[in-house]
């Protein structure tokens, strides 16, 4: 018996070993970087941002060469929330300057959490004048928290050869769009794809739809029963079951290869950056030259104001526990919205003089038919404020909707299933959730 | 006197063998467990005085049950495959001795070195029909589109696929290496009395390779129970939210990294650390697993 409790120990500890394996893994890869530097020693930031805006982060230590000491490092974008919550719990290793999805603001503005630094002392009040006040996602309990690297806005994107194949007319209002949508019923031509972000972005958020409705610290408004969004469902629903609008996602495998790059996307609803990174490229839709153009986005009926979502539109935010909060102010400034080096990349800048730089190239690009950037500006004031930054991580269940969409095509069943998610999350963080 | 003294000396000698692993044991496993435990009865944004109320709020997650129900199935389906396929191949490969079986022994180990990340990889280009080798195949089945494939339905069969090859391969070896261990005069005495190849391997060399293969069940239980990279890779590169939270690790993993939520991660953790404790001495107690085998067969460490 004694041997037999032996043995058992010994192989209980492999198990153990098993566990702590798994479970230790992440933590152990995350070091420190030194920027717990006492501020008066050599001055050193410590970047985190996605492979698109590596260039972005390689510009910005050129800028300070010889002054600021830069390391970039390059990780997903879902990654940033984990790394931050790792240096939060060690009590060091924080980086200084982050770029992130939208949401991610929400989380890190949250006491319990402590990460994102009052940009108010260090950022002048010019440039957050420069954003027209479309840089106010991140303006939270009355402070800036953020600077948006750029605006999403949704706006109506169209093949005009199609259009001019099958004489359509661009669409002003959302019962048009499902009109025109269906009208290519029978022709192999779709009014985009849905399984993705796409429809949250482009279908729920512009029609109000409360998903993610932050109202203050305490309370969240989420409900799929406002008519907000069962207009929605009840205007997607038939295209789906039409196959006008495709259940699959923009960048799914498949659709690139049977629509997109077959030129069959007459019309789609789609964010800022879509032309330059989505339907141009080579190794995207490859759609060619003098086919695209942009027009603002259609109206839902009962509604004044024809209102954009955004898809994406990344937030830079800072550190904290920075020494040199001063340095990482100037270093999100310089990200966000210097117009030298924005002009080329391909997402829309919501600084007034960096996006007139971005735009003097694309309105005039003979690749696109007519200006597409009018289309934009037009959108620019017209994103809809309802949706908030959440100290939950909304962003993650989008996922969990697509899914959805993509398995079945029931839009009602994907929508709520995404929404009750949604519910228990904002819970599970505190928030009250009123209907 | 003497016996005793030689006894002793065996005790000590023991101890300092063990002692090397005893140190890796309590830094890697005992340490980091104890802080786990401590972790999960700190406080949280909902149970600011800390206690079990964490255990509590995974128990009533919205994800927890889907979560357990996904990794229930996924083991019922992984844990047999693994048992009787490794079984089976590693008593084919002891039993068909030819001038083959050294490159065949390598030729098992090739996909376990297709692991982790690579594995989602390879397995997603040999499932998704825009670009498998194999997509004139799934056509005539009717399969075209990647979600006819890579849905939420298919997800644990795929996952199970992506385990069991990069998990059996090892398992092969090992076990034809016990079978290695079977002293030559059993089996000779099985051939003189008549017994056939399949009764050999059957009746003769399964009993006693036995305590191997429950070794390796209970291991294959616990790496199983903590599935997270399949599940974690598909879901944050190549479809987006299709497996999210779908295993109990990766349900910690959000708790801990997107829901700020540490005390609750770790509550999660605690409890499979447990499940796969009780699992595991449940098997030890249940078979005769550490009763002695001396002379029936010599003694082997595996592992």
């Amino acid at each position: 018996m004694n041997r037999k409790l032996i043995g058992a120990a010994v192989v209980m500890s492999g198990v153990l070993l098993l566990s702590a394996c798994a479970g230790g893994g992440t933590t152990s890869s995350e070091t420190g970087e030194g920027v717990d530097e006492v501020a008066s020693g050599p001055r050193t930031l410590l970047l985190y941002v996605d492979p698109v805006r590596e260039p972005a982060a390689l510009a910005y230590k050129a800028s300070v060469e010889g002054e600021i000491d830069v390391t970039v490092e390059v990780l997903g974008q879902e990654e940033i929330l984990a790394k931050v919550a790792l240096a939060n719990q060690t009590g060091q290793g924080w980086p200084d300057v982050t770029f992130n999805p939208s949401n991610n603001v929400g989380v890190f503005q949250d006491p319990l959490n402590g990460y994102a630094l009052n940009l108010d002392e260090y950022v002048d009040s010019a440039i957050i004048e420069g954003y027209n006040g479309s840089g106010d996602w991140c303006l939270i309990d009355g402070s800036y928290y953020c600077l948006k690297n750029d605006l999403a806005q949704t706006v109506l994107w169209y093949d005009t050869v199609i259009f001019d194949e099958l004489g359509l007319t661009v669409p002003t209002t959302m019962e048009e769009f499902a009109a025109t949508a269906m009208k290519l019923k029978g022709t192999g031509y779709v009014a985009g794809a849905i399984g993705d972000q796409g429809y949250y972005a482009g279908y729920l958020w512009p029609s109000g739809c409360p998903i993610s409705q932050v109202l203050d610290q305490e309370t969240v408004r989420i409900n799929p029963d406002a008519v907000e969004c069962t207009r929605v469902i009840e205007l997607v629903q038939p295209l789906v079951d039409a196959g006008v609008l495709d259940s699959r996602g923009s960048f799914d495998a498949g659709f690139l290869e049977d629509v997109a790059r077959q030129q069959k996307v007459a019309m789609n609803i789609g964010p800022s950056w879509w032309g330059q990174f989505v339907i141009r490229p080579e190794d995207s839709w490859a759609i060619p030259a003098g086919r695209i153009a942009a027009a603002e986005m259609p109206l839902w009926s009962g509604e004044t104001t024809n209102w954009s979502g955004e898809w994406g539109g990344g937030v830079w935010v800072g550190n904290s526990h920075a020494p040199n909060p001063q340095d990482v102010a100037d270093a999100i400034v310089f990200l966000a919205t210097d117009p030298d080096m924005r002009a080329d990349k391909v997402t829309f800048p919501g600084y007034k003089p960096a996006f007139e730089a971005w735009s003097a190239t694309i309105a005039t690009d003979p690749y696109y038919v007519g200006d597409v950037t009018a289309a934009m500006v037009a959108q620019v004031p017209k994103i809809r404020q309802d949706e908030r930054p959440a100290r939950f991580d909304s962003r993650g269940q989008l996922g969990v909707l697509s899914t959805e969409i993509q398995g079945s095509g029931d839009i009602d069943a994907a929508t709520r299933k995404f929404m009750e998610g949604l519910a228990e999350l904002a819970a599970g963080a505190g928030y009250t959730v009123v209907k | 006197m003497l016996r005793h003294r030689s006894k002793l000396m065996g005790q000590i000698n023991g101890m300092l063998m063990f002692l090397p692993y005893l140190v890796v044991l309590v830094m890697f496993a005992i340490v980091p467990i104890v802080m786990a435990f401590r972790v999960s009865l700190g406080p949280s944004r909902l149970y600011p005085e800390g206690g079990f109320g964490n255990y509590l709020f995974v128990f009533e997650d919205f994800r927890f049950l889907s979560a357990v129900g996904n990794v229930s199935l996924f083991l019922l389906i992984y844990l047999p495959a693994m048992l009787i396929v490794v079984a089976v191949l590693s008593l084919l490969l002891d039993t068909v001795q030819m001038k083959y079986t050294l490159p065949l022994r390598l030729a098992y180990l090739v996909p376990a070195g297709i692991s982790g990340s690579v594995a989602i990889l390879v397995w997603y280009f040999m499932l998704e029909p825009t670009y498998s080798p194999f997509a004139g195949i799934f056509a005539e089945i009717g399969l075209t589109e990647g979600v006819q494939i890579f849905n939420t339905t298919n997800l644990v069969y795929i996952f199970a696929i992506m385990a069991f090859f990069t998990g059996a391969g090892n398992w092969i070896v090992i076990q034809y290496g016990s079978l290695q261990s079977i002293p030559q005069d059993i089996l000779e005495a099985a051939r003189m009395d008549g017994a056939n190849v399949f009764q050999q391997a059957f009746l003769i060399k399964l009993p006693l390779i036995r305590k191997y293969l429950v070794y390796m069940l209970i291991l294959v239980f616990a790496s199983g129970l903590q599935i997270f990279v399949e599940p974690y890779l598909i879901s944050s590169s190549v479809y987006p939210g299709l497996a999210k939270d779908w295993s109990l690790n990766q349900l910690s993993y959000t708790l801990a990294f997107t829901g700020s939520n540490l005390g609750a991660a770790m509550a999660l953790s605690m409890v499979m650390l447990l499940v796969s404790v009780i699992v595991a001495l449940v098997i030890i107690y249940r078979t005769d697993f550490f009763d002695e085998a001396r002379g029936k067969m010599k003694e082997k460490t595996i592992g």
